[in-house]
């Protein structure tokens, strides 16, 4: 009952004020914030209340109070809080490599990778093979040539494999969860991470042989692509060793410096060229691995990042198109259903190779179902290289997407349940309120 | 490089100079920290180095409002009634004295000196003048607490300044948001403008919404961290909300700083939050004030010197009055105003909210005078406190006693 009042008061108070204001410094987006993290974290604690993670809360109470049903925040509102998006994803990179032992890496880097290759591999087949055998429902590819089906197949698939690291993340800083299940689940998330930037840009390379691009600006070099991957590990590496001789020789005004270092962190990982979740996901993890003082800065950034974890999930959600989104769900659900599955017999198989014998062989695939903002980005590239065909596709990707970003959570949470791995109070039917860091992030376009 | 990566750079590199600089400089010299990062702000701003462009100043204005909202929280968080019960209520009366005495003496003095040199009809120079006034009486706190750390002492007379400089933010903050309220000009989108009136009325009412958003919202819960998304979440909403209306955050977000702390068993936690995120946001909010700073172009120099004289003969006059009226001359000696004359971020952040409001006329001359009143003040109010503590803080503690004393016998009566 308190929730319902709290939100009929928000609504009705933003009713109130839009009329009487205008835009101007910025006012309108600061507006958006603030209405967003209230009404989106009362959603996502009565989420909560029937145990359906609270990330799926935000996004529910995104979409509720976007442009697109209620209309609380204005489409400009979402477009003004873009920079948000943006810290967020650098935020949770840097958390989520700080998250890394080098001690985890070395003991279990070969299992995973073993698991994370299967895993992709058998996935991105099944797609292919699908979407090629339902290109006659495909109204853009439906009397193309099967060699053209063949390559908009392949380039579906390199995006639709995606996997989310900040749903990932957000799970776990909401569950605690730090059991086989969690931390298998975020080492094959991470490193599927670089993986699947490689497979994307290997594909549209090839497919551009067969196909060549309509639009110019997609062009993606072999080297352009290695530079990419192998230039975020050096930016991060050396942006990890700069904040852990920060963290030595000043260490204070944590917050202020966790802010300005995820700004930072952007801004030169876009001026290298270099990916961007990657690099920051580098330097959390040499930050925390090299200096004794880690934990102080993660706590600082968790307590920072809180309100913009909110804010950027419910962003995502007020982003989607429902009436854009519906009638695509007929040709997409079953590609859900099949992307799900593959990702099951994926990760049985990678486990299997792997020797992997704990409770992470059944329940890891779980975790692997969610989708964001690395895949929308990516789908972005598509239809920015194709206009005709790719942007189709884009929207076929986005409502897939919007699906997974729902369903995913939900599963991944059921198998921690499952693994015995969910903190007792996450666990219980009335959650008490789960940490700052609890608050979740997602990478975002 | 791009704007955005140098400006990051230098924020960072001179912010850690800055800091350990003003580090040594209060351990040194008892200087109050604040005025160094004013510096750095108009060196990097377009005034000077150009590193930031007014456009970025621009971009950063979310951040400035946020800042006004959190600096108006803290305010109204001083504001504990079991709290405040326990202070002697004379102290209250000498307090809002001074406070309205040096607002009316500041704002009438500046009101003609504006329509004297610059040529302006009455009408025109009365916001200004006002906006003056109220930035005339916020006095700062830092001077004190630096004064009182140093000294280790926390007696009656650094009470009574502590008391002084929270009415004095009170009346400034409340002066300058009910004047934005009464002169709003800005047409809305609404049907029928809102009367001055109505807008005071919104001015509040965002403040109380906010209040009870948070409660609401926060519950029977006391976790630090869910703590901090409501206030985070409430002062963002309230801080937007006012600036969307063109309203002053401050006078609303100090109304959720006392609601907060007057309804929420969490009141300790709510300073701490508050006080933590606040030091970031001041950095933030004085190196973009730095930035936005335009000489004007019209001469300024004049009503800046007579605000700077007129401040101090009004603070010192005001608090003078004040004591003599509620008969505390004698405990708190004819120059305990001087205390108060320590200007800081609530000046700044009035100025500067101030010269952000469009149609603001002479803002340029309001937010320099901001800017030089506290770059002085920060070089000698620590030092001005220490002394009167030193003269006056044996007296005012027998003063203090005395009226305990009578207070118990009359109770006891």
């Amino acid at each position: 009952m308190r929730r319902l009042v709290i939100l009929l008061l928000l609504f009705a108070a933003m009713r109130l004020i839009l009329p009487l204001g205008a835009e101007g410094q910025g006012s309108e987006a600061l507006l958006s914030f603030g209405f967003l993290i209230l009404a989106a974290y009362t959603v996502g604690e009565v989420a909560a209340t029937v145990r359906l993670p609270k990330i799926v809360g935000y996004l529910i109470g995104g979409l509720l109070f976007g442009p697109h049903v209620l209309g609380a925040i204005s489409a400009s509102g979402t477009e003004r809080l873009t920079p948000v998006s943006q810290l967020a994803v650098a935020l949770i990179a840097f958390l989520a490599g700080a998250e890394l032992r080098w001690g985890e890496v070395r003991d279990r880097g070969v299992a995973l990778l073993k698991m994370m290759s299967t895993e992709l591999a058998v996935t991105f087949i099944a797609l292919v093979g699908l979407l090629y055998g339902l290109h006659g429902l495909i109204p853009p590819l439906a009397g193309a040539p099967s060699v053209e089906a063949l390559a908009f197949a392949l380039l579906f698939a390199s995006i639709a494999v995606v996997h989310s690291p900040a749903v990932t993340m957000a799970l776990l800083t909401e569950t605690r969860a730090h059991g086989p299940v969690a931390r298998t689940t975020l080492g094959v998330v991470l490193l599927a991470d670089v993986a699947v930037v490689l497979l994307f840009s290997a594909t549209l390379a090839i497919v551009r042989s067969f196909a060549p691009p309509e639009g110019g600006s997609a062009i993606v070099g072999v080297g352009m692509v290695l530079w990419e991957i192998g230039g975020a590990l050096i930016v991060g590496a050396l942006l990890g060793g700069a904040v852990a001789l920060y963290l030595r020789y000043v260490g204070r005004e944590l917050i202020l410096f966790a802010v300005l270092l995820a700004f930072f962190g952007l801004e030169i990982a876009r001026l290298a060229h270099v990916e961007v979740l990657l690099t920051l996901l580098t330097a959390g993890f040499v930050a925390e691995n090299t200096s004794s003082r880690g934990d102080e800065l993660r706590h600082a950034m968790e307590r920072s990042a809180a309100p913009i974890f909110v804010v950027f999930f419910a962003l995502s959600g007020a982003k989607i198109d429902i009436a854009g989104v519906a009638p695509l769900l007929p040709l997409v659900l079953p590609i859900a259903m099949v992307r799900g599955s593959a990702i099951w017999l994926g990760t049985r198989l990678g486990a299997a190779w792997a020797r992997v014998a704990g409770p992470e062989r059944k329940l890891a695939w779980m975790g692997l179902v969610s989708q964001a903002g690395v895949a929308i980005g990516l789908s972005a590239i598509l239809a920015d290289a194709y206009p005709g065909r790719g942007a189709y596709l884009q929207g076929m990707l986005l409502a897939l997407i919007a699906v997974n970003e729902t369903v995913g959570p939900v599963l991944f949470r059921r198998a921690l349940s499952k693994g015995g791995e969910l903190a007792p109070e996450t666990g219980a039917a009335e959650p008490a309120a789960a940490p700052a860091a609890a608050i979740v992030a997602e990478e975002s376009s | 490089m791009s704007a955005g990566l140098v400006l990051i750079l230098v924020v960072v590199g001179a912010y850690v100079a800055a800091h350990l600089a003003s580090e040594w400089l209060a351990r040194r010299f008892l200087i109050v920290s604040g005025a160094e990062y004013l510096l750095l702000g108009i060196l990097l701003g377009p005034q000077v180095s150009g590193m930031i462009t007014a456009t970025t100043v621009g971009d950063f204005a979310p951040f400035m409002t946020l800042a006004f909202g959190w600096i108006g929280a803290l305010v109204g968080a001083q504001f504990r009634l079991p709290e405040l019960m326990r202070i002697p209520r004379v102290m209250y009366r000498v307090a809002w004295l001074e406070a309205v005495f040096s607002l009316a003496g500041v704002a009438g003095i500046m009101a003609a000196t504006l329509a004297w040199w610059f040529g302006l009809e009455s009408g025109e120079v009365v916001r200004p003048a006002i906006v003056l006034g109220a930035i005339a009486v916020a006095s700062a706190p830092a001077g004190i607490a630096l004064t009182s750390r140093s000294m280790g002492q926390s007696g009656p007379m650094i009470r009574q300044l502590s008391v002084a400089t929270a009415i004095d933010a009170v009346v400034a903050i409340t002066t300058f948001g009910l004047l934005l309220a009464i002169t709003h000009t800005e047409p809305p989108s609404a049907v029928r403008p809102p009367t001055a009136t109505e807008w005071v009325v919104v001015s509040i009412a965002v403040g109380l919404l906010g209040g009870i958003l948070f409660h609401l919202f926060l519950g029977p819960e006391r976790k630090v961290d869910r703590l901090f998304i409501a206030l985070a979440g409430a002062l963002i909403l309230t801080s937007g909300a006012a600036a969307y209306m063109r309203l002053s955050p401050l006078l609303p977000a100090m109304l959720v700083g006392a609601v907060l702390v007057n309804t929420s068993h969490s009141s300790v936690e709510i300073r701490q939050v508050l006080a933590k995120v606040e030091r970031p946001l001041y950095f933030v909010l004085l190196i973009f004030a730095g930035a936005a700073w335009q000489p004007s172009s019209r001469g300024w120099l004049v009503p800046v010197a007579v605000l700077l004289l007129a401040r101090m003969v009004g603070k010192l006059g005001a608090a003078r009055l004040a004591a003599r009226w509620t008969g505390v001359l004698p405990a708190l000696g004819p120059t305990w105003g001087m205390g108060l004359l320590g200007h800081g971020g609530l000046a700044i952040a009035i100025a500067l909210n101030y010269h952000l409001h469009e149609s603001s006329a002479l803002s340029n001359v309001v937010f320099t005078a901001a800017i030089v009143s506290v770059f002085l003040s920060d070089v000698f109010s620590a030092r001005v406190v220490r002394s009167l503590v030193r003269a006056y803080g044996v007296r005012v503690r027998g003063a203090a006693r005395r009226l305990a004393q009578s207070r118990t016998g009359q109770g006891a009566a």
